[in-house]
């Protein structure tokens, strides 16, 4: 397996304003510029994380709520920029922050996952070849140009899944989205994850489940209160996590 | 600039596709749905000619076309610009879990103002065969015409949709002001009416000048003032570069804003 980085973070920091009094709409604006006060609170979601990823490793994310896991997704993702660092990314990457992200559930199937593919930055062309093999991934054949409002959850959630992984990203961001789906369709996902380590893809997992995390990352970093407080082995990593808390 | 404006032409497809979606959900892929997108503007169009030549008696040359003319141009531009105003708070679902340019979501609103104008004008169509009226050669201009409304609806709608990622209530503060501008503009009246002072006030509005000239292209046969093409031009212009500005230095922050 080659060492290319294909993720490289460095001293990166993100800071969100709390504003107590928020002005959400004009006249609050206009009347609050003739008070003084302003509150704002400044909260370190992330502070001087740098770590880096190898080209076809899996690796996990972990740490107790409120601890930066999703924000440092969305900044790797571009939704969030930064306040400082650099993050410099190799290749193209797919976020899978939530199910089916722009499904409209008025629209059939195929309508659904063209748009979810176009989202995501493939043309038209490449998206109406995957699209049989999107569907078939789905177990969906017979319900291509079924509304989505008629799918079961389980149906909706393979269908969501089946589009972000056919999509084929160099970088897969995955964020506590394979709770959803039966037993055998959550082997079938692990085996589509195993699947791509080994054609040289890049994963980066959130999860609160830790055996999962286990099961299928080879490097681990815990998140605490946005500093990285640990990094390396899983099975070392989780141990000092599970006796923390 | 160059750059921002090839990033969002290849993401081309994109911007259809969810016109196209926004259209299909509007009518529900239904054809009465369709039928209602003529019916909407028709029945207005009713009210409106038995008012205007039965209660009050308008004097103006071809007057069901005239009024008609002038509701779809307006249509256009304040449904364009109301769906465009809240394209970025809409699809904040979309903007918070995938990096995007976010001015495609802006375009796309005004792209469905603009298809859903050109159903419209179908029945625009059906109107001057029922009127037997042939339009004049200058009709061959009105595409300009559109394309420049567009344009004006993006500008102003790139503008719109930022400040009600902050401000919630420009929506209804944008309601209000179009609601007035429908009365402030020439569509069920005509500028002529007025004397000069008041006339030059009214002017100021760029949209009256754009409903003038569609009027004059595609009724009257008459070549548009030059000072009237440099205003509006001069407007659109300045809306849109400012549009532009105000879109590229905030658009980084929205996806924390929203």
């Amino acid at each position: 397996m080659s060492n290319e980085i294909v993720l490289e973070i460095k001293n990166l920091s993100k800071v969100f304003k709390i504003y107590h009094e928020k002005n959400n709409t004009f006249f609050e604006f206009l009347l609050s510029s003739f008070k003084r006060s302003k509150n704002i609170e400044h909260l370190g979601v992330l502070k001087d994380i740098s770590f880096n990823v190898e080209k076809g490793k899996m690796l996990g994310i972990i740490g107790s709520n409120g601890s930066g896991k999703t924000t440092l997704l969305k900044i790797i993702a571009k939704i969030l920029v930064p306040d400082s660092g650099q993050v410099s990314i190799t290749g193209k990457v797919i976020p899978f922050l939530e199910l089916g992200t722009g499904f409209n559930v008025e629209l059939t199937a195929r309508d659904n996952v063209i748009i979810y593919g176009l989202l995501l930055g493939f043309s038209k062309k490449e998206i109406l070849s995957k699209l049989e093999k999107i569907i078939k991934f789905a177990e969906l054949e017979n319900f291509v140009d079924t509304k989505l409002k008629n799918f079961s959850t389980g149906m909706y959630a393979r269908l969501a899944f089946s589009t972000a992984i056919e999509v084929d990203p160099d970088i897969l961001l995955v964020d506590e989205v394979l709770s959803v789906g039966d037993e055998s369709f959550q082997q079938k996902s692990f085996k589509k994850f195993s699947e791509f380590k080994n054609n040289g893809k890049t994963i980066i997992f959130v999860s609160h489940n830790l055996p999962q995390v286990q099961e299928l990352c080879d490097d681990v970093l815990w998140l605490k209160n946005g500093h990285i407080e640990s990094y390396g082995e899983p099975d070392k990593v989780i141990q000092d996590y599970r006796n923390s808390s | 600039m160059t750059s921002i404006l090839m990033e969002i032409w290849q993401k081309r497809s994109l911007v259809f596709a969810l016109a196209l979606n926004d259209i299909k959900l509007r009518y529900k892929n239904s054809f009465l749905g369709f039928l209602w997108s003529f019916l909407e503007p028709l029945l207005i169009l009713t009210v409106l000619l038995f008012v205007f030549t039965h209660v009050i008696k308008s004097t103006i040359e071809s007057y069901p076309l005239y009024l008609l003319l002038g509701l779809i141009i307006w249509y256009m531009f304040s449904r364009s610009t109301s769906m465009g105003l809240s394209s970025l708070t809409d699809n904040a679902h979309i903007i918070q879990k995938i990096h995007l340019r976010k001015e495609i979501f802006v375009l796309s609103s005004c792209l469905t103002g603009f298809m859903m104008m050109l159903i419209e004008f179908a029945a625009f169509g059906v109107f001057l065969v029922a009127f037997s009226f042939i339009p004049p050669a200058t009709a061959f201009l009105f595409p300009l015409l559109l394309i420049e409304i567009l344009i004006l609806s993006v500008g102003i709608s790139l503008l719109l949709s930022i400040a009600n990622v902050y401000f919630r209530d420009i929506k209804f503060i944008w309601q209000v002001v179009l609601q007035a501008g429908f009365f402030l503009s020439p569509i069920i009246y005509s500028l002529d009416m007025f004397p000069s002072d008041i006339r030059t006030i009214l002017e100021l509005n760029p949209i009256s000048h754009l409903i003038t000239i569609a009027h004059d292209l595609m009724l009257y046969g008459n070549l548009p003032a030059i000072s009237s093409i440099l205003y509006v031009l001069i407007i659109t212009g300045s809306i849109f570069v400012l549009g532009c500005l105000v879109f590229k230095n905030k658009e980084s922050k929205i996806g924390e804003e929203l």
